[in-house]
């Protein structure tokens, strides 16, 4: 059965068009059948971009210029693909690759075709394209929807479906095709434990029936760390994009290359700086009193998310709510600066009820950060993001006399993030870690007092959660309240005052 | 899953589909004969009720021409631009239905049209056209017979870009002005004898004032279509390279069409199909 | 879901697509305002039938109601070939000849927008693809259009997030009709954006699950066909074919074009 490797690859460089610098260089990996590998690596590390060039994703002139050698094993088809960057490359038919190896991108939901309306038909979609008979397809269908535990749902709409079982979906649709090799980018992002525990028990599966599982990730998971071997990438500078270490995990956990790479270890992190005394007897900063919501329209389910709420938090002090997913803790956070406006209750910042207040002249005294960067960022440049209605009034043509103030308190924002030298950079264009620093960025550049974040850990590396801890500590020294939602238990225990439970609508301190 | 599938085909992309010549001469033929077709054989007596033939050779001779542009066309598109399209009908449809439910004499209802002609070229343009206005027609159907108009203006477009219009920005409320013009001219017939005379309450009464001087239905709405065009696809060629040069650099230089044609002003990044040496 | 034996919904929807384009054709061939108006009301009492009738009807009026009032205007006052004078006032006229013209105009385009309306209202949109693509329709055609309507309300729901995140950090939005404006410009633009920024990564992921592929394709689904309304295609087709060579016909030999 063991014929070497099935996918054995040497990217000596990789630049994207119109990039200075090269994104990877001299990287190699080689994977075995049944194998589990971890590709680690912090943000900007250029993980995602290795991962999309195994898959065939962006060599050609689809993304950028490929010098370098990928190969199938002689289980596989047998090929070997010689690039050296020229025009006359060869171009790779992405779906003759992705039957032998197969990727599921960082955003699962980009896997999905959105042309289909229940779960089936999603999975059939690969299969139709191949002609595969409908006989034959049929038996896939249900063999895959077994597979990744979404027998049950074959008949509902992917729309409608949570992040993990989403996630298993755009496994089961890179799966159905019987791929040897399979390609997942933070295949855990932003699940909860119970998301995540799915995907997990899945991927372990495909590993036992002899799929090759590389996983690239910014963290030390409880799946990468069964993996057989691990391959760390550098970040920033001289180290960035090339291989700093190879090897069993043990080896890798003795040595520095984790920590130089900013790759997130569990348990080694320092542990509790944030931690001020908060201005116990000061007057709350923020207050929720009987705060009562309920979704309505068609689709809603009739019981109300938030039943009562009573909350009150002082400056300075840093509060954590957990809770399953789904269980409102988003909705909660939107309450704080009236996107959303309690059915009953009241919410009072600095002593004063929100109500009737506009969500935008809210924002001076509430910075809200989503659980999705995406939606949050939607200028041209970074600098731009950041400057987004820091100043009192747009102006059209005439220059404005705070222009020059805004800038400096932006480019200050972008510092303290660490993302200074990316001020010009079009926010879509930088790596997911660093698009949620410049999210957080946008939020402690205005100085609220009561920053909301909703799940601020997802996807950061070792670096961007230093960024975090400092901008909470920075706040809460000047007197401002934090409340986070994160489903990171050890996180929200070794950072917060108080530890909150959200739970059928109420909150209840957790012990 | 191991188990690696029983066929083995080639792991390469095979030579670029050919494009369909034939099919889109024969769509743009049909463009042109209805068109000089309808002006030739003009009823010289409307007074005896809109004209029945006019109409049918008007709705089918530009309803085929713009299906056969896009069935030529559309094959031949690379993916990242199919994917595009449905963005850009999204666009068109979402402004054009709200333009054109106010009382202003333009219709802005081609900016998704420029956008894909100028990231993805004129085949693409002409296609986007063709079919946002068939999909539009399932919402509002008296906009189905201006789909060879709205697919001319897509590769208009696609030809400014290409020539490289848009690497200037002045050039380009040009460039939208003589597209505008070309348009007009192609769709008055269909206003004229698909739907007596009007497509809306605005343009109504422009048409209205060159009737009152006593011109013919066909030369009064052309003559407010020259009014009207050129200066809505000013607007629209305008927006739609705004829309262009907010967009991230790596994701517009994705496009094959942007990279061989410099559709966009600066450094042209290395590799891809041209390597300029200056 | 059906309402009495007149619901269109459970037809396949080639042939209420087939029945919406003859109807149009054949009333535009016949050129006889008491024609159209039969057939309008015909198909007015058809949308009764609908379960979506009110919101269909509603449609209808939104495009029809400004159409017959700019036809009325135009023709009913400027027709310079009129003869029939009924009222002068100034430069405009009333003509017996405009009035009817504008009423054959406003009919035809009548029972033209509310016959595909009629279809669209009915029409399921994922088993007309289907039905498409099983009769050999390029498979990019249907994934086009599906896509645009699916993106449609996702657009909005976009749309809603993106002025979420723009109020969170300051944006106020006034009652001004201005203030509107900006705030829409404001957040189409990052609409579009993301949109397309987004659409080079699906079109990775359609290409690899084998979107371009050149193979036959196969259909999981299969919608519900019968004999009958196979004849009925047909017979709409040949009738619509006759109309058309009849009014050639006409204009041939007739001299009434």
């Amino acid at each position: 059965m063991n014929h070497g490797p099935l996918l054995a690859a040497h990217v000596e460089s990789f630049s994207f068009h119109g990039a200075q610098t090269p994104a990877l260089r001299d990287v190699r990996l080689s994977v075995e059948a049944g194998s589990l590998t971890a590709v680690l690596g912090g943000s900007g590390s250029g993980k995602s971009t290795l991962a999309r060039i195994l898959a065939a994703w962006l060599p050609g002139s689809h993304g950028g210029e490929l010098r370098g050698r990928l190969e199938l094993g002689a289980h596989g088809a047998g090929a070997r693909v010689d690039f050296d960057g020229g025009s006359d490359d060869p171009r790779i038919d992405p779906a003759a690759w992705a039957a032998h190896v197969a990727y599921v991108p960082q955003d699962a939901a980009a896997m999905l075709s959105t042309v289909r309306d229940t779960v089936a038909g999603e999975l059939a979609f690969g299969l139709e394209n191949l002609g595969v008979p409908v006989a034959e397809m049929r038996r896939r269908i249900a063999e895959t929807a077994e597979l990744i535990g979404l027998g049950g749902l074959l008949g509902r709409g992917p729309a409608t479906l949570s992040g993990g079982e989403l996630r298993r979906l755009a496994i089961g649709c890179a799966v159905i095709g019987q791929p040897s090799v399979l390609l997942l980018d933070e295949p855990f992002a932003s699940l909860d434990a119970a998301g995540a525990g799915t995907v997990e028990r899945l991927l372990w599966r495909l590993t036992a029936d002899g799929t090759a599982v590389v996983v690239f990730s910014s963290a030390v998971d409880g799946l990468s760390r069964t993996a057989t071997s691990w391959t760390v990438l550098g970040t920033g500078g001289p180290e960035g994009g090339r291989q700093l270490a190879a090897g069993p995990p043990d080896a890798l956990l003795a040595g520095d290359a984790l920590a130089r790479s900013g790759v997130v270890v569990p348990g080694t992190a320092p542990q509790g700086p944030v931690r001020n005394s908060g201005h116990t007897d000061a007057a709350p900063v923020l207050e929720l009193k009987g705060v009562r919501f309920g979704y309505h329209g068609p689709g809603a389910s009739e019981r109300e998310t938030l039943r009562g709420v009573e909350l009150a938090v002082r400056p300075g002090e840093v509060l954590a709510v957990t809770g399953p997913n789904g269980s409102g803790k988003s909705t909660l956070l939107r309450q704080l600066n009236g996107l959303l406006r309690p059915r009953a209750g009241s919410v009072l910042i600095q002593g004063l009820p929100t109500h009737g207040i506009p969500t935008g002249v809210l924002a001076v005294d509430v910075g809200l950060l989503f659980q999705d960067p995406r939606f949050q960022l939607f200028e041209r440049t970074a600098l731009r993001e950041v400057a987004f209605g820091l100043g009192t009034k747009r102006r059209l043509l005439r220059p404005n006399p705070e222009d020059a103030r805004v800038r400096e308190r932006a480019l200050a924002a972008l510092a303290a993030v660490g993302l200074e030298a990316q001020s010009g950079s079009h926010p879509l264009e930088l790596p997911a870690s660093s698009r949620r620093l410049l999210a957080l960025a946008t939020v402690i550049a205005r100085e609220p007092a009561v920053l909301a974040l909703d799940e601020p850990t997802v996807g950061l590396d070792r670096h961007g959660l230093e960024v975090l801890d400092t901008a909470m500590a920075e706040a809460t020294a000047r007197g401002a309240a934090v409340v986070m939602v994160t489903h990171d238990l050890a996180y929200a225990r070794a950072r917060a005052h108080r530890l909150l439970r959200l739970d059928n609508g109420v909150l209840a301190p957790v012990e | 899953m191991a188990s690696p599938s029983p066929q083995q085909p080639s792991l390469f992309l095979p030579e670029a589909p050919k494009r369909r010549r034939l099919l889109e001469i024969l769509g743009a033929a049909s463009i042109i004969a209805t068109y000089v077709v309808l002006v030739l054989t003009q009823p010289a007596d409307i007074a005896a009720g809109p004209g029945s033939l006019a109409a049918l050779a008007a709705l089918g001779g530009f309803l085929l021409g713009a299906v056969l542009l896009v069935v030529a066309v559309l094959p031949t598109l690379p993916t990242s631009t199919v994917v595009l399209i449905p963005i850009a009908m999204v666009l068109n449809i979402v402004l054009g239905q709200f333009v054109g439910s106010t009382l202003v004499p333009f219709y802005l209802d081609a900016i998704g049209t420029v956008l894909v002609a100028v990231l993805a070229g004129p085949a693409a343009g002409a296609a986007t056209g063709a079919l946002s206005t068939i999909v539009w027609s399932l919402f509002n159907p008296t906009v189905l017979p201006f789909a060879a108009g709205a697919a001319l203006i897509g590769w208009l477009a696609g030809l400014a870009a290409r020539a490289g219009v848009f690497r200037r920005f002045y050039l380009v409320p040009f460039a939208g002005f003589f597209a505008g013009v070309l348009g007009g001219v192609v769709s008055a017939p269909i206003a004229a004898f698909v739907f007596g005379g009007t497509s809306g309450l605005a343009t109504g009464a422009i048409v209205s004032a060159f009737r009152a001087m006593g011109d013919s239905l066909l030369a009064a709405i052309t003559k407010q279509a020259l009014i009207s065009d050129p200066a809505d696809k000013a607007i629209v060629f305008t927006v739609a390279a705004l829309l262009v040069y907010a967009l991230p650099r790596r994701t517009a230089f994705q496009f094959p069409f942007v990279r061989r044609h410099r559709v966009l002003a600066g450094r042209v990044p290395a590799g891809g199909e041209t390597a300029v040496k200056a | 879901m059906s309402r009495g034996s007149l619901s269109l919904e459970r037809l396949n929807p080639l042939t209420t697509l087939t029945g919406a384009a003859a109807v149009a054709v054949i009333t535009t061939a016949a050129a006889q305002w008491a024609f159209s108006l039969t057939v309008l009301c015909g198909l007015l009492f058809l949308t009764l039938q609908q379960v979506r009738a009110a919101a269909a009807l509603r449609a209808a009026a939104a495009i029809l109601l400004p159409f017959w009032a700019a036809l009325l205007l135009l023709h009913g006052l400027f027709f310079p070939e009129g003869r029939t004078v009924l009222m002068a006032l100034g430069p405009a006229a009333v003509t017996r000849e405009g009035l009817l013209f504008a009423l054959d105009a406003g009919l035809r385009t009548g029972v033209f927008v509310l016959a595909f309306l009629l279809f669209s209202f009915t029409v399921r949109v994922p088993e007309l693809l289907t039905a498409l693509s099983a009769r050999g329709f390029p498979p990019r055609l249907v994934f086009v259009i599906v896509s645009a309507l699916t993106l449609l309300p996702a657009a909005a729901q976009r749309i809603a997030r993106i002025r979420a995140a723009q109020e969170a950090r300051g944006l106020v939005i006034g009652r001004s009709l201005a203030s509107r404006l900006l705030a829409a410009r404001l957040q189409a633009v990052p609409l579009v954006l993301s949109l397309v920024h987004e659409s080079g990564e699906r079109a990775q992921a359609l290409d690899a699950r084998g979107f371009s592929g050149r193979q036959r394709h196969s259909s999981l689904g299969a919608v519900p066909d019968s004999a009958p309304q196979w004849a009925a295609r047909r017979v709409l087709l040949v009738l619509c074919l006759a109309a058309v060579a009849v009014r050639v016909a006409l204009a041939l030999f007739g001299g009434r074009a």
